[in-house]
């Protein structure tokens, strides 16, 4: 258990040099092990994704073939690219980045503006509103999607983009973040901009949002993150094709006596591929806003 | 965005004011009027409805008030009992599982490492897989009775042990939901313990030192004492996480086999999507909601108390 000696002060101390080089490797050795074996199901289903035919995929997966793939073809991804009938998937796709870009855009948009009146409006009563909103938090969405279902039924949403859309496009977490952010902006620059004589959208809009990017990344990534994931829901509120989400779609390989494991490996990394591309962009706000979303409480 | 930017001098400020008040509210309401309609409005309907026996697509009979009936038949129901004991069962596997593992890797990841931000990028990886993805990657790994982890089971064990039926065999469904939820979860613990490892000054090592304390002491009596409002910080939302259980169970084993995988969401969802019975559905996702407000409560106290 070589792990707890921080960076710095404690190293150089260290009295022979050929021990610590030793730990050091080990050190490393163990970390690259470590995150060979926690990668690897990643890696299995890419490869996996990658060859012929379910019954090669069933065949392989016994042994170590099941990292290898001798002949990779990108066939997988074709049908199901290309499927129509039962499970058009390049449908789900479409349907999941249409919801995953207008909750996040709209999301970021309406969250701020109110989390800006609430920090620095004159309007009375926010203080109510505010502590009415960290009240709804602790409310998880899974015991409201039942009578919300209802909601959404009988105003005439149900199978839709909408229903999939507002009701999670506003949030009082996300709300009570960019709050935390904003009130933190010295008094001066709000008085600045008001003795300029601009309203509050103009000052919302022109001073407050370009200085507080790295919050609206956060929320937009966490918010990004859940809409993706999005399962039960969905999974409730669509009924056809029309709408549906690409989660829902693969879930429904599940349940059959005899999975397309190559159907579903293909839409897996296809679900996946948007996710990792926005996570290598931007890595590092993508971890400190975990961080911030840990510091809510 | 329309601002008189050449205001009448007289008066100016008067209607500045209004306007200002008019734009405020413009701002504000949007997002109170979605989190008032779908959010405000289906968690106070919630209680309404789990007094009747609404329908989910309603009757041509109107639906009846039926008092308490709804949570009495919960509370009698031998399967809401055996779904709360299986989410209880799943959040005490879990935490230690998942919150061991993220503190380890952090520990790992806090030291001096080449390649120290690739590691933590890649580590990070799962977090961001869809739990989607992740049933159709573990009902893989999980194949009776040559998938890769009776394998690897039957190669460190010399072949003694039988092939495993993970997902279909009723005592080793539940710690095989365990098995996937924490390699798919356990990347947030370790960001937040990350966060914290680096919160812990450097001099309480040197000082720990210089006592001669060995690195079990130093971690023992310096590291893990630091990190208690961590350790809290993450039981509790690892808690909440856990007892939310649903998505891994309705994919891969629907609740079964034989029941042990069924979760107080599950319930719910059948109950109230499945069998149509909205009222009965509610009365649990209040009691899930009550359930989720007391460990928060929990952590408020254990929080405030440490101040």
């Amino acid at each position: 258990m070589t792990t707890i000696s921080g960076p710095g002060p404690l190293a150089p101390r260290t009295p022979s040099r050929l021990p610590r080089d030793w730990t050091a490797v080990i050190k490393f050795v163990a970390v690259l092990i470590l995150a060979l074996v926690i990668v690897s199901p990643l890696f299995l289903l890419v490869v996996a994704s990658l060859k012929a035919d379910r019954f090669q995929i069933l065949a392989d997966m016994g042994s170590f073939r099941a990292f290898w793939v001798s002949d990779p073809t990108l066939q997988n991804f074709r049908e199901v690219w290309t499927f129509s009938g039962a499970l058009p998937f390049g449908r789900y796709l479409l349907n999941s980045l249409v919801i995953l870009f207008v909750t996040v855009l709209g999301g970021v948009f309406l969250n701020s503006m109110a989390a800006f009146v609430l920090a620095w409006g004159r309007l009375p009563g926010r203080a109510i509103i505010l502590t009415a909103l960290i009240g709804l938090y602790i409310v998880p969405q899974e015991s409201i999607v039942l009578p919300l279902l209802t909601i959404i039924n009988r105003v005439g949403l149900s199978d839709s983009f909408a229903a999939q859309i507002l009701p999670f496009m506003a949030s009082p977490l996300y709300i009570f973040l960019i709050y935390q952010f904003f009130i933190q902006i010295p008094r001066d620059i709000y008085d600045a901009a008001t003795v300029d004589g601009a309203g509050p959208f103009r000052i919302y809009w022109s001073v407050f949002l370009p200085i507080s990017l790295p919050v609206l990344a956060t929320v937009a990534i966490l918010l990004g993150i859940e809409t993706w994931n999005q399962y039960l829901w969905p999974l409730m509120v669509t009924q056809t094709d029309r709408a549906r989400p690409i989660s829902v779609g693969i879930a429904s390989f599940f349940g059959h006596d005899s999975i397309y494991w190559n159907s579903a490996m293909a839409a897996s990394v296809m679900m996946m591929i948007p996710v990792l591309i926005f996570y290598l962009a931007f890595q590092k706000w993508f971890v400190s806003s975990f961080i911030s979303s840990a510091v809510k409480g | 965005m329309s601002i008189s930017q050449v205001p009448a001098a007289n008066g100016r400020r008067r209607s500045a004011l209004w306007g200002g008040r008019a734009q405020e509210i413009t701002m504000l309401l949007p997002a109170l009027a979605l989190i008032a309609i779908f959010l405000l409005l289906p968690f106070l309907s919630s209680f309404r409805i789990a007094l009747t026996n609404e329908r989910l697509i309603p009757r041509p009979v109107p639906p009846r008030f039926v008092g308490l009936g709804n949570f009495q038949q919960i509370l009698t129901d031998h399967d809401f009992w055996r779904a709360l004991w299986n989410v209880v069962r799943f959040t005490l596997m879990v935490l230690p599982v998942q919150c061991g593992f993220a503190l380890a890797i952090a520990l790992l990841l806090n030291q001096k490492l080449p390649f120290r931000n690739f590691f933590r990028g890649l580590f990070f990886l799962p977090a961001i897989t869809s739990m989607v993805v992740v049933c159709v990657i573990w009902a893989t790994l999980f194949q009776y009775p040559t998938g890769p982890f009776n394998q690897i089971v039957g190669f460190l064990s010399f072949g003694l042990v039988q092939p495993i039926d993970w997902l279909g065999d009723p005592s080793w469904s539940m710690p095989a939901i365990v098995l996937l939820s924490a390699w798919q979860a356990y990347g947030f613990q370790m960001i937040v313990y990350l966060a914290g490892l680096q919160g812990i000054s450097e001099s309480l090592y040197e000082a720990a030192e210089l006592d001669g304390a060995n690195r079990w002491q130093r971690f023992w009596h310096v590291t893990m004492p630091s990190l208690r409002q961590t350790h809290i910080f993450v039981l509790i939302i690892t808690t909440i996480q856990a007892f939310k259980l649903f998505t891994q169970v309705n994919i891969l084993t629907q609740g079964g086999p034989r029941g042990t995988t069924d979760t107080l969401v599950h319930y719910m969802f059948t109950a109230g999507f499945v069998d149509q019975r909205l009222g009965l559905a509610s009365a649990v996702a209040i009691l899930l909601f009550f359930i989720v407000l007391i460990v928060s409560l929990v952590q408020r106290f254990v929080v405030r108390d440490r101040q």
